[in-house]
């Protein structure tokens, strides 16, 4: 009897288990019977930034005994993670830090659950001046700081030497225009050898789109117009596509159809792509596949450098004052020299503050690493998309009309005139 | 008390007063209940955690101009006015219809075909059968990036294989007038196992005398199979219209992997539709109200082929 007694608790007690354990993780203010307070962090990184994320965690948990940061959550990848943390919002029980793409911050921002960074990363640790424009601008959404920097990086033409040489091609120099880089494409491809001059992801996500906004800004456009209630590129746009209709009609550009745009970088790195825009995360894997490869700054129409920058960050949310304490104590401690160097060198992401880029470990690394001055060098010229609430739906409508030229579906000027459309009515919806 | 002689096989029962054995058998009936209770409660919570509450939620959702991070506002029906205006969404029902439509009758004749190939006895023939139905287990993900790779329009296997027939290089997944009817293919390339394996079962109900009187009649294979098999096979038939139409309207993991919705929205089906709502441009009770126009025509196909079974049921005993 006793004994039946005893099998009946334990099982009951096994049966709640998991229910005590996940009332244990979103519910209490997060601080333990020993006063450690324990932060869960999505960073969706995989192999080399998951090892470097993990490394600073566990130095962090080391030098910070009062705080546990738990980097195992989520099991998401950084570009599922708007998909993932907007359910983890609408069920209520959502990470105290998660890593969330510049272009997605405005919809995750709307959130009341995102904690405002305002006064902490202006009297943090790291200078807030000291960071780069694009940061400070990536992170700032109606001029409130609505999360930390995470990543930066910049857009270049990254080139394969060796396929330049065979063809007898001079290597591209920066102040190139468009009009050299569409010839430049020309010339170098080989439909009999299967290589293509270049490259642009073609489904339409942002991969496609981002690329498209520094050509726009160079002709004097912009994402959305100064009323706020058309686009800012409707004739810019047409003579930015009508480059693409051009590299189109030569058959010189790779149209990758696979999500990710993976696809793209595996031809440019088997040496079957002359030159591929791209960003330094890229590089690792361009150096591993042992392309003969160099970096050249973006073309232009006017000669006046641009490029675009697309920060990523960390976004804090509130799960209570002790948790958010602790989370906004991590952020700080990330953007740190020390520990910003560190997490590039590893992640591929340049430096955020001009403190970092004068730290001695990350001078010898862009020393070693080829071309990975250009990235730095244009972040003096890059900008960043607005972080608009209507911006998703312009990036679609956009993304649309891109692919139909690129696979000449589309005239340049039919296509923008269907996504200015679009455009125009989703930036009518009140926000 | 009874006057009844006792039966002398029975032991003389102990005279307990009837409320207590009301109570006793109220008690046995109460431990009787907790027990089942305990048996199904895990069941009945995962049903209706992971079942019924989200069904009601996202109905509710659907009445709201909600985006799951704010604080949403109720707006009635006027979600469900936008989806009968917006061009994106005709398109999403478009591409699902003739999905539907290529997916369903492809798949019941070819699982047929390949069931009666099947059905009989050669050497290896188990072997066939797996080989056949291997194609079903495989996650839809896998069969997804397996095809990216051999449709890839540069580098893939298919177009060097049509370049060896001479025929010029297609663009596949990424020429909006071939990828819909590509991933019907991809479909149905597992789609057509599970047909088989559930018609291969049915066979073996064809009842063995009713065929041999019949080829002693003199009755060819077609006649047998048109009077014969075939309305055996009527009720096993209807149950794979339904499930395949339930599947087929449902589709979303293959799209996902292979094509997100594109090369401009040619296979922007109901279910990614919703997921973009949703998830990408944050009107999820926009979403919420396409989800529920799906649910309500899944419906009504289960509830058309009730009636329709019924009204067969009624006529085959006449007919025979």
């Amino acid at each position: 009897m006793t004994s039946s007694i005893a099998r009946r608790r334990l099982l009951a007690g096994a049966a709640a288990a998991p229910f005590l354990a996940a009332c244990g993780g979103g519910a209490s203010d997060g601080v333990g019977s020993d006063g450690t307070v324990t932060v869960e962090l999505w960073h969706g990184q995989s192999d080399t930034g998951r090892k470097a994320v993990e490394a600073l965690v566990a130095e962090f948990n080391r030098t910070h005994p009062r705080i546990r940061v738990d980097s195992a959550g989520g099991g998401v990848l950084s570009d599922a993670m708007l998909q993932k943390v907007t359910a983890a919002l609408a069920s209520g029980s959502y990470p105290d830090i998660a890593y969330i793409f510049g272009s997605d911050l405005a919809s995750i921002a709307r959130s009341p659950r995102v904690v405002d960074l305002t006064s902490a990363l202006h009297a943090g640790p790291t200078p807030w001046r000291s960071l780069w424009a694009p940061v400070r601008e990536g992170v700032t959404v109606n001029g409130r700081v609505r999360a930390a920097p995470a990543l930066l990086d910049s857009l270049a033409v990254v080139y394969n030497r060796k396929l330049f040489r065979q063809a007898g091609v001079d290597f591209p120099r920066a102040g190139w225009t468009w009009d050299e880089f569409a010839d430049t494409a020309r010339r170098l491809t080989a439909p009999g050898r299967g290589v293509f001059g270049t490259g642009w992801p073609g489904t339409g996500d942002e991969d496609t789109v981002w690329r498209l906004w520094p050509m726009i800004w160079d002709l004097g456009g912009d994402v959305v117009a100064a009323d706020g209630k058309h686009i800012g590129f409707a004739d810019q746009g047409v003579r930015a596509l009508e480059t693409l209709a051009r590299l189109s009609r030569d058959k010189s550009v790779y149209v990758d159809p696979k999500p990710s745009g993976e696809q793209m970088y595996q031809v440019f790195m088997a040496g079957r792509m002359a030159m591929v825009g791209t960003g330094p995360w890229q590089l690792p894997d361009i150096i591993g596949a042992g392309v003969d490869y160099d970096v050249v700054p973006l073309p232009t129409y006017s000669g006046r450098p641009v490029t675009i920058s697309g920060p990523d960050t960390w976004t804090v949310f509130d799960n209570g004052s002790a948790r958010s304490r602790a989370a906004v104590e991590f952020v700080r401690w990330m953007m740190r020299p020390a520990q910003d160097a560190r997490w590039d060198l590893s992640a591929g992401s340049l430096p955020l503050s001009s403190a970092t880029a004068d730290r001695p470990e990350w001078r010898l690394h862009s020393r070693r690493t080829r071309g990975l001055d250009v990235f730095t060098e244009a972040l003096g010229s890059a900008r960043v998309r607005p972080v608009h609430a209507a911006y998703p739906q312009i990036s679609q409508a956009l993304g649309e009309a891109i692919v139909s030229v690129l696979l000449g579906k589309d005239s340049p000027a039919g296509a923008l005139r269907r996504c200015a459309q679009r455009s125009d009515a989703a930036l009518l919806i009140p926000r | 008390m009874s006057t009844l002689p006792r039966a002398i096989t029975l032991a003389p029962q102990a005279a307990v007063p009837p409320a207590a054995a009301r109570r006793a058998a109220r008690r046995r009936a109460r431990r009787e209940t907790a027990t089942a209770w305990g048996f199904i409660g895990p069941a009945v919570v995962v049903i209706l955690g992971l079942g019924i509450v989200p069904v009601l939620w996202s109905l509710l959702l659907s009445f709201r101009a909600d985006d799951l991070v704010t604080p949403g506002r109720w707006v009635g029906l006027d979600n469900y006015r936008a989806l009968a205006e917006d061009p994106g969404f005709h398109t999403a029902v478009r591409n699902t219809l003739l999905y539907t439509a290529l997916y369903v009758p492809l798949s019941l004749v070819g699982g047929l075909a390949l069931a009666l190939a099947l059905n009989r006895r050669l050497r290896l023939i188990g072997l066939y059968r797996t080989l056949v139905f291997i194609p079903f287990v495989v996650s839809a993900t896998a069969q997804g990036v397996l095809f990216s790779f051999i449709l890839d329009p540069e580098f893939g296997v298919a177009n060097s294989l049509l370049h060896q027939l001479g025929i010029s290089p297609q663009g596949f997944l990424s020429d909006p007038d071939q990828a819909i009817y590509l991933l019907v293919l991809i479909s149905l390339w597992s789609g057509v196992g599970f047909c088989v394996v559930v018609y291969l079962a049915a066979l073996q109900d064809v009842p063995p005398e009713l065929v041999e009187s019949a080829r002693i009649d003199g009755a060819g294979r077609a006649l047998i199979l048109r009077h014969i098999v075939l309305p055996t096979l009527t009720p096993v038939t209807v149950f794979l219209l339904l499930w395949q139409v339930i599947t087929a309207l449902q589709v979303f993991d293959l799209i996902y992997v292979t094509t997100k919705g594109g090369p401009l929205g040619s296979t922007t089906v109901v279910v990614y539709f919703v997921w973009q709502q949703a998830f990408q441009t944050f009107t999820a009770g926009y979403g919420a109200a396409a989800a529920y126009v799906l649910a309500v025509a899944l419906m009504v196909v289960g509830a058309a082929l009730r009636v329709v079974r019924r009204r067969q049921s009624r006529t085959e005993g006449v007919v025979r």
